[in-house]
């Protein structure tokens, strides 16, 4: 023999398929004339088989493949009748979560009579849209639990409202908040009424708008910790947060009618956590297509008589919605913000007048 | 271009996604968190671009891993949730427990390799060649099937002793 015996090395590229063409003619033809390297060879093959299977036990369980969601920065050119269906579930939850809200409340004979927050289905709201602070259950030492809380009555909240609004009424609540809205924006609409509403009761449009809002991010799914980069990427830029505090961590979320939602975590002091919300709106959200979309078609697709129901809900809705009168300063900003496309709120076991303080100081993170 | 870039990116997703939750499963033994961690991977190289975005995701991933790694050490907290998820997450029948036990068995074997060998080996599983796991380790890339061949004889080893120390242990 010319040639030196095959190292292990040498044998496992060859059986893996890594030697160039002349490397592997060398070891073929070392074997061909080698018993030794033969039986090596076979060893060495029955070897890499026993790891292949080794390794096949400790594989995680065979998913489909997610699609690819490179976060984009530039709103998707989607077709509109592949955006119907997912954004119509969207309205339907989103809004059930509204009407819900509603519903509750006359249930229970007005906000002002609910005893404890036990049972408020939007603490959050609440605590920013008073300007007294309320120590409620929110409010309790340790704010993770406090919050962890929140989010399961709200789940729960949501969950009992959704049956509450069975179809037919969901599609009521759908038509209530396109008119809502409408007269929220104080765009012109076909409703014959809405100058009237608009006139007589101009201020709780925002407030309904917003305790909606607010119901809704506060049911918003925190998903796992990301890094900055890719906080970025889901929202289109920066996220904001309180500068000069400590990031404790950034954490993904998930909300329907928004394309990124990203929690800031930050640590106000040893005890006090605050949450900053990121959302980026969906470029298709409920408000763009529901007031555009469905109020325009409203004269076309819809009855005298449903226009007429429509009218009543759209009363009713403002008539028993809760009005807190005083609106916190920062709601002109945060309309700015949600005009925008981003949607920006600081959650924590704080009175509403400091978490709007700390809302006023948000900057983008440093990368 | 950016598109085209997208295009690519994408076709990689399809072929080695698998792979990268593959490769990452076998290092936070948690198939959700491999999934997340494998997506923010790739929503890492949307912003990076890197030039060899497969070897690229890879350094990245392992980077995740590493990181996820020191942080359940310091929390202990991982542990306890694996725990907790494989007593109660699963119908408990015989041959999801055997196939528990097995897994747990060769997680056994593979944390007696080197980290290095380790590496090697789980960057070829997952699909990676040679030259890429070269580039990946530093390795030379002549040095690659040896090392190959030295983890795979470990992890046999090692597995077949636990398979004894398992058999003795039940006496």
């Amino acid at each position: 023999m010319n040639m030196p015996h095959v190292d292990d090395g040498t044998l496992h590229a060859y059986l893996d398929g890594e030697l160039s063409p002349p490397e592997a003619q060398a070891v073929e033809a070392h074997v061909a004339q080698c018993p030794a390297c033969r039986t090596r060879l076979d060893e060495e093959r029955a070897l890499i088989a026993r790891a292949e299977e080794l390794l096949a036990q400790a594989a995680p369980p065979d998913r489909e493949l997610p699609p690819f969601r490179p976060p984009d920065v530039k709103p998707p050119a989607r077709l509109w009748w592949q955006v119907r269906t997912p954004l119509a579930w969207a309205a339907t939850i989103a809004l059930a979560l509204g009407i819900g809200t509603y519903v509750g409340e006359r249930e229970r004979g007005g906000p002002q009579l609910a005893p404890t927050g036990r049972e408020r289905p939007t603490i959050m709201a609440d605590q920013l849209a008073r300007p007294a602070p309320a120590p409620g259950p929110a409010t309790a030492s340790a704010p993770d639990s406090a919050f962890a809380e929140q989010r399961q009555r709200l789940a729960e909240r949501r969950l009992r409202v959704s049956k509450q609004a069975a179809s037919p009424a969901v599609v009521g609540a759908m038509e209530e908040k396109s008119a809502a809205d409408s007269i929220a924006r104080g765009e012109a609409t076909p409703v014959t009424a809405d100058g009237y509403l608009a006139a007589k009761a101009p201020a709780p449009s925002p407030a309904h708008r917003e305790l909606m809002q607010l119901s809704t991010y506060g049911g918003a799914v925190k998903g796992p910790p990301i890094g900055v980069d890719s906080a970025r990427l889901l929202l289109g830029s920066d996220p904001l947060a309180v500068p000069d505090l400590p990031v404790r961590g950034i954490y993904r979320a998930r909300m329907i009618g928004y394309t990124g939602m990203v929690i800031v975590e930050q640590a106000l002091d040893s005890s006090t956590v605050i949450e900053v919300i990121n959302g980026r709106r969906s470029p298709l959200a409920l408000d763009a297509v529901v007031v555009t979309g469905a109020a325009a078609a409203l004269p076309d697709s819809q009855s005298p008589g449903a226009r007429a129901l429509l009218n009543t809900r759209a009363a009713d809705s403002l008539a028993a919605a809760p009005r807190p009168a005083p609106t916190p300063p920062a709601d002109q900003d945060k309309a700015k913000r949600a005009a925008s496309g981003l949607f920006v709120d600081v959650l924590g076991p704080l009175p509403p007048d400091s978490l709007a303080a700390l809302k006023r100081l948000l900057r983008p993170l440093p990368p | 271009m950016s598109d085209v870039s997208a295009d690519s990116l994408a076709e990689i997703y399809r072929t080695t996604y698998r792979a990268l939750v593959r490769f990452l499963y076998r290092k936070v033994w948690d198939a959700e968190r491999a999934e997340d961690l494998a997506q923010e991977a790739f929503a890492r190289a949307v912003v990076h671009k890197p030039e060899n975005a497969r070897g690229w995701l890879f350094i990245v991933a392992a980077n995740m891993a590493r990181d996820e790694a020191r942080r359940a050490a310091r929390e202990r907290r991982h542990l306890t949730l694996l725990t907790a998820e494989s007593q109660d997450g699963t119908p408990t029948s015989d041959d999801v427990f055997q196939e528990e036990q097995e897994r747990v068995q060769v997680r056994t074997a593979l944390e007696q390799l080197t980290p290095r060998d380790r590496e090697v080996l789980l960057l070829w599983d997952s699909g990676l060649s040679y030259s890429e796991i070269a580039a990946h380790t530093g390795l030379a890339p002549g040095a690659v099937g040896t090392t190959l061949a030295r983890a795979r004889r470990r992890l046999v080893e090692a597995h077949e002793a636990g398979e004894k120390g398992e058999h003795a242990a039940r006496g």
